[in-house]
């Protein structure tokens, strides 16, 4: 295989199980670099759980995630699969940025202790450079101003900007998008979309969970519709959200967002 | 009349007597019967009318019977509360003998009950203070060693517990169970007595904050458990998602979030330690309780009791001031 055509991600028939449920049953994605995918479908359809195994939040039950054409967060011991060693856990989460629906920004640390905290904890940098990162990032996000507060006196949007510069901070390979918007109020909507089409715009490989369909035909290359754990259906945006789409349970999930 | 055939016969008696003095052979050991049996009646006035008659002695005569019921007489004024009076029966001992001991201290106990009451309290508080200030040193010193110590050990213990290392959560549980489910007494029993025949001999104070650390670990401990996890699981995912290992996470995210929450029960066992550092008087420490405990055995004096009471007070109240101040710090990201 050509290296230049290599995907970024690679998952290969990922299975994630809690107790007798599928969440994610077999699943095969390949995402290219620069690539920006949206993921949609209802609630419990197991986007979340496939966002977390991708960064190993969740310990898949079978199935094998390459990233950059290495096979991660597994390995073989005596014939038996188990988890990677934590060191190689966390360089992967490392490189792959994730922003929560709920933020979980740290509540104890200012906005720029927040954005700080990768590179100087993680990546062991001196204080002076982790800082003039978190600066650069803020401004980025719009947010130079609230420096010095505290999260709780922020908006929701911004403390959703505040944790999308957080996670790229660690200038990651490819972020990933779990609801972005869904906690905010609908008037702060925008500007973390903005944010995120920042970051689109500067190259970034991003998979983005979202019900905003407004923003997903925008933004993304490709749309994948996700249900019971399977994906039902991908196309460009103009093929899934056009007059073309003919599958009865994609049309009526599309119009009860509308 | 409650008593006629009684008064009957004691005035016969005293008739006697008289007539005994009158005859000039005086008979004072029937004077001091009689004059105990009318005190025994109630009839203190008659009993001091009798002990009056007892004339003061010349210079070579023998005076004993003399000072005996001046003295009585003076007893029956104190419990009186004729003060005045009891001084002046002493004193009148006092001119004959000036040495004489009973009735100097007992004229200066006297005396001091003519005082006002808050002299004598000074005193006592003046008397004491030196003694329980330096038992409360001892005190305090105990729970700084406890305060410096089982932080850190009911940290271990906590993280132990949340350990998903099956060996080490089991042990951590079993200090836990053991400690908090038997009583600090045995405990230290235990270490002080107990330990030096297994070759073990630990100095009292030693054993006081290996006990008191152990126990307090031990509380601190499950404190420390809940408040680790009662922060919301999304922190140690987000610590994760920027690539921080288990250890980082605890150290930089979510042990820094639970001293706000841990400073409440924290305060909470400290002052009750205060108090606890009172059982390690059983091994031979000498700190506040004891020393008031000796004060009062040696004086019988409630006020080293009271005043023991009053040091555990203020020191309670300084920690609670303290610790509310804390626990204000702790949790300033809040409030801005
Ligand atoms: N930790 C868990 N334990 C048990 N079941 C879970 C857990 N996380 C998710 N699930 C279940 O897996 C399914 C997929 O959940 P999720 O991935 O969160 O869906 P989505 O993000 O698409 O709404 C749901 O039925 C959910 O209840
Ligand atoms: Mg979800």
């Amino acid at each position: 295989m050509n290296i230049a055509n290599q995907p970024l991600l690679k998952l290969e028939n990922i299975t994630k199980r809690f107790k007798e449920l599928t969440a994610v049953n077999g699943i095969n994605l390949a995402v290219a670099s620069g690539e920006k995918l949206v993921i949609i479908g209802p609630s419990g359809s197991g986007k979340s759980t496939l966002l977390r195994s991708i960064n190993l939040l969740e310990e898949i039950d079978e199935g094998t995630i390459r990233f950059e054409g290495r096979e991660v967060g597994y390995v073989l011991h005596n014939g038996r699969r188990q988890q990677d060693r934590p060191q190689a856990i966390s360089a992967l989460r490392a490189e792959i940025g994730m922003v929560f629906q709920h933020f979980h920004l740290f509540p104890h640390m200012t906005v720029l202790g927040n954005v700080m905290e990768g590179p100087l904890t993680v990546q062991r940098k001196p204080a002076d450079e982790a800082r003039s990162i978190a600066t650069d990032m803020l401004a980025k996000v719009g947010l130079s101003d609230k420096r010095d507060v505290f999260p709780a006196t922020l908006s929701g949007g911004q403390k959703q900007r505040v944790a999308i510069a957080r996670a790229v901070a660690m200038r990651p390979k490819m972020m990933l998008f779990d609801e972005p918007t869904s906690a905010l109020d609908p008037e702060l909507v925008g500007e973390v979309f903005d944010t995120i089409h920042t970051l689109a715009d500067e190259g970034m490989t991003m998979i983005i969970v979202t019900h905003h369909m407004g923003f997903a035909r925008e933004l993304a290359d490709r749309v994948i519709f996700m249900e019971s754990g399977n994906f039902l259906a991908e196309g460009t945006p103009e093929e899934l959200f056009g007059a073309a789409q003919d599958n009865e349970r994609i049309r009526g999930f599309l119009n009860r967002l509308l | 009349m409650k008593y006629p055939c009684g008064r009957v016969f004691v005035t016969l008696l005293f008739l006697w007597a008289l007539a005994g003095t009158c005859f000039g052979a005086a008979d004072y050991d029937l004077l001091f019967r009689h004059s105990s049996d009318l005190m025994a009646q109630g009839d203190l006035d008659g009993a001091l009318a009798l002990l009056k008659q007892v004339p003061t002695p010349a210079a070579s005569e023998d005076a004993s019977a003399f000072v005996s019921s001046r003295m009585q007489a003076g007893r029956i004024y104190a419990s009186q509360n004729a003060t005045d009076k009891a001084i002046a029966a002493c004193q009148e001992v006092l001119k004959l003998f000036p040495d004489n001991s009973e009735a100097r201290n007992f004229v200066a106990a006297l005396r001091d009950q003519l005082k006002p009451r808050w002299h004598t309290i000074l005193s006592d508080i003046l008397r004491f203070l030196p003694v329980l200030a330096k038992g409360a040193l001892m005190t305090l010193l105990l729970v700084f060693c406890t305060m410096l110590v089982s932080p850190l050990g009911g940290l271990l213990i906590a993280l132990g517990r949340i350990s998903r290392v099956r060996p080490v959560s089991g042990l951590c549980w079993f200090i836990i169970w053991f400690f908090r489910g038997t009583p600090l007494l045995l405990q230290l029993f235990f270490i002080y007595y107990g330990l030096p025949s297994l070759g073990i001999t630990l100095s009292p104070f030693l054993s006081a904050v290996i006990g008191l650390g152990l126990n307090y670990s031990a509380y601190l401990g499950e404190i420390i458990r809940g408040a680790i996890q009662s922060i919301e699981h999304g922190q140690m995912e987000a610590a994760k998602a920027i690539g921080m290992s288990y250890g980082q996470a605890m150290r930089r995210i979510i042990i820094p979030q639970t001293y706000k929450r841990l400073m409440p029960p924290v305060g909470n066992e400290f002052i009750a330690l205060i108090k606890d550092t009172a059982l390690v008087s059983t091994i031979a420490m000498v700190e506040l309780m004891r020393a008031a405990d000796q004060m009062f055995n040696t004086y019988f004096n409630i006020t080293a009791l009271v005043l023991a009471a009053a040091i555990y007070l203020v020191l309670t109240t300084i920690f609670t001031f303290i610790f509310e101040k804390i626990e204000y710090r702790a949790g300033i990201y809040e409030h801005r």
